[in-house]
């Protein structure tokens, strides 16, 4: 055994026994699991033949959102770092506090909302901003629901759509070009605050499109995460390669919203922009790969995850061209989440014949 | 003297018609973006349900079972238009702030509730401790949810700047969803320290 391992070991068998440290033992013990992952043995059959949990899953995640947060930290400066950190301490503040009170296990779930719930933050916003939208999000998007796995929204979305609402002028119009060319970002610790819009925003005021290069490169304002489609689809596929979420959603999401933005383009040529701009602009594709792909709030049965990305491809297309927001990802992803139960058990029906009802 | 206290008090908190009964919503979420117009609805409802209470407890038994709910209406409308008549001629800010939403005290379930079940079948002064406490309570529910929303939505309490200048309004306190949140989070708060016992 790892000698750092014993002595995370040793630490918590002392705060265990402990009249007042014990309360941090689960502290530790979570922080030991977490860097040395102790896959549990079965001595008898069934042997699983990958050991998949809930750990595993949310590490992946984080990996594949990592490219992501180095093309935050190219284009908008250091400053996208330290809004990740204050979501990590803001939100695990938020966390730990319930499952403390609630004398729960502290689970890895949240390891995944701190991370992309401030790549989907626009680069200026104000440090206090994203520790109230995380706690947000973290307290009515998941703890008032009994914790992770129980959550029927996405819990960095609720923490988006409040602060939406909340702060509109530094959510929705204070954007900053990104830095491009050498080391960019990585000199810098934040971007000169010059307002401009977003690709989307561009379009709704304007009807001008952006160019396809500069979208899918990235080099255009944005979220922090979601500028540059190259690194999202990157580590969206890898997500996808090892079976971490399900294609069908993505690939779902992704083709409706290609399929009706086509269709709209001819029916309302000047609200609805055409299909590849649709795809590659805006929190589309970050929010087809790491949020509608969330396996709480999303639907569990095959037939239930094409629909629900179908269904979330015709609101993001509708909301983008018809309401007043430019962009409509958080809101369809939010709205889906409502009906992902629903989806699954109209699937169950459809398959084996009306669900057995627990209650009276 | 004891019984006069639990009367009040369970109008106050145990039975607090907001946090536990979960009435008079329609009003509590409209007006409780401004501490001015909560205190007012506070006064306005402590009044009309007070003084109603107190005129049904004295007839209750001489009116027709038929044609109780008719004639509570009339008591209370009665005393909603002298109080609508009242803010108009004093208070006409305040009353165009709060616009229909007093003259549909009327319709306000707490009311009707406390004639239906406590004042037409109690003593008069039983009826008026009974509706001072749930008054009360209604009052009480509606400033605290007026002061977190005024606070975060404007930084201001009673229009007097208390945040500072450099505060950022959250906008979503004054609008509806803002009153969902702070309704929900303070019946948390509301039953977190007085747990409801399930059946």
């Amino acid at each position: 055994m790892n000698k750092l391992d014993e002595l995370m070991s040793d630490v918590a068998d002392y705060t265990k026994g402990h009249p007042y440290l014990q309360h941090i033992t689960e502290v530790v013990e979570t922080v030991r699991a977490i860097v040395f992952h102790h896959g549990e043995a079965a001595s008898e059959s069934p042997f699983l033949r990958d050991y998949i949990e809930i750990k595993r899953y949310m590490f992946a995640v984080v990996l594949a959102v990592l490219p992501a947060t180095f093309a935050a930290i190219y284009f908008y400066g250091w400053r996208a770092l330290a809004m990740i950190a204050i979501s990590y301490v803001a939100g695990g503040i938020a966390e730990v506090t319930f499952t403390l009170v609630r004398k729960e296990e502290i689970t890895e779930g949240f390891l995944v909302t701190g991370i992309l719930f401030p790549l989907i933050l626009p680069p200026s916003t104000p440090y206090w901003m994203v520790a109230v939208g995380i706690i947000v999000g973290v307290i009515l998007g998941k703890e008032v629901f009994g914790g992770t796995g129980y959550n029927i929204f996405n819990p960095a979305l609720v923490g988006r759509v409040f602060l939406t609402i909340s702060f509109p002028v530094a959510m929705s119009s204070r954007w900053v070009p990104p830095l491009t060319g050498g080391w960019a970002g990585f000199t810098q610790y934040s971007v000169d605050t010059i307002t401009t819009a977003t690709p989307l925003g561009v379009f709704a005021n304007s009807g001008t499109l952006a160019p396809l290069r500069e979208l899918f490169l990235g080099t255009i304002p944005g979220c922090l995460g979601e500028s540059s489609a190259l690194l999202v689809i990157a580590g969206g596929i890898f997500l996808m390669l090892a079976k971490i979420v399900d294609w069908r959603i993505p690939v779902a999401y992704l083709g409706s919203v290609f399929l009706f933005s086509t269709l709209g383009m001819f029916l309302w040529p000047n609200q609805v922009a055409p299909p590849l701009f649709q795809l590659l602009a805006g929190g589309l594709l970050f929010g087809a790969m790491f949020m509608a792909t969330d396996p709480v709030s999303s639907p569990t049965t095959k037939e239930g995850r094409w629909v629900y990305g179908v269904f979330l491809g015709v609101m993001t297309v509708s909301i983008r061209a018809f309401s007043g927001y430019p962009e409509g990802v958080q809101f369809s992803i939010l709205l889906m989440n409502m009906f992902a139960p629903l989806m699954d058990e109209m699937v169950m029906t459809f398959r084996y014949g009306p669900v057995q009802k627990p209650y009276k | 003297m004891n019984k006069t206290k639990d009367l009040f008090m369970a109008g106050l908190w145990e039975d607090n018609p907001v946090f536990r009964q979960m009435l008079g919503l329609c009003i509590t979420l409209a007006i409780t973006n401004k501490v001015a117009n909560g205190v007012t609805m506070g006064v306005a409802v402590f009044f009309v349900l007070t003084a109603s209470s107190f005129v049904v407890s004295l007839i209750g038994d001489t009116v027709p079972r038929r044609v109780r709910i008719p004639v509570f209406m009339l008591v209370i409308a009665t005393f909603v238009t002298l109080v609508y008549i009242f803010l108009q001629a004093f208070f006409m800010p305040l009353s165009q702030a709060l616009g229909a939403y007093v003259g549909l005290i009327i319709t306000n379930c707490i009311i009707l509730g406390r004639l239906e079940s406590f004042s037409s079948e109690n003593s008069p002064w039983d009826s008026l401790v009974d509706a001072a406490g749930v008054a009360t309570g209604f009052a009480f529910a509606l400033i605290a949810m007026s002061v977190v929303r005024e606070l975060l939505g404007f930084g201001t309490l009673f229009g007097i700047q208390v945040m500072g200048p450099s505060w950022t309004p959250w906008v979503s306190m004054i609008l509806a969803p803002g009153g969902f949140l702070v309704l929900g989070l303070l019946i948390w708060v509301q039953r977190a320290i007085s747990p409801v016992e399930e059946e």
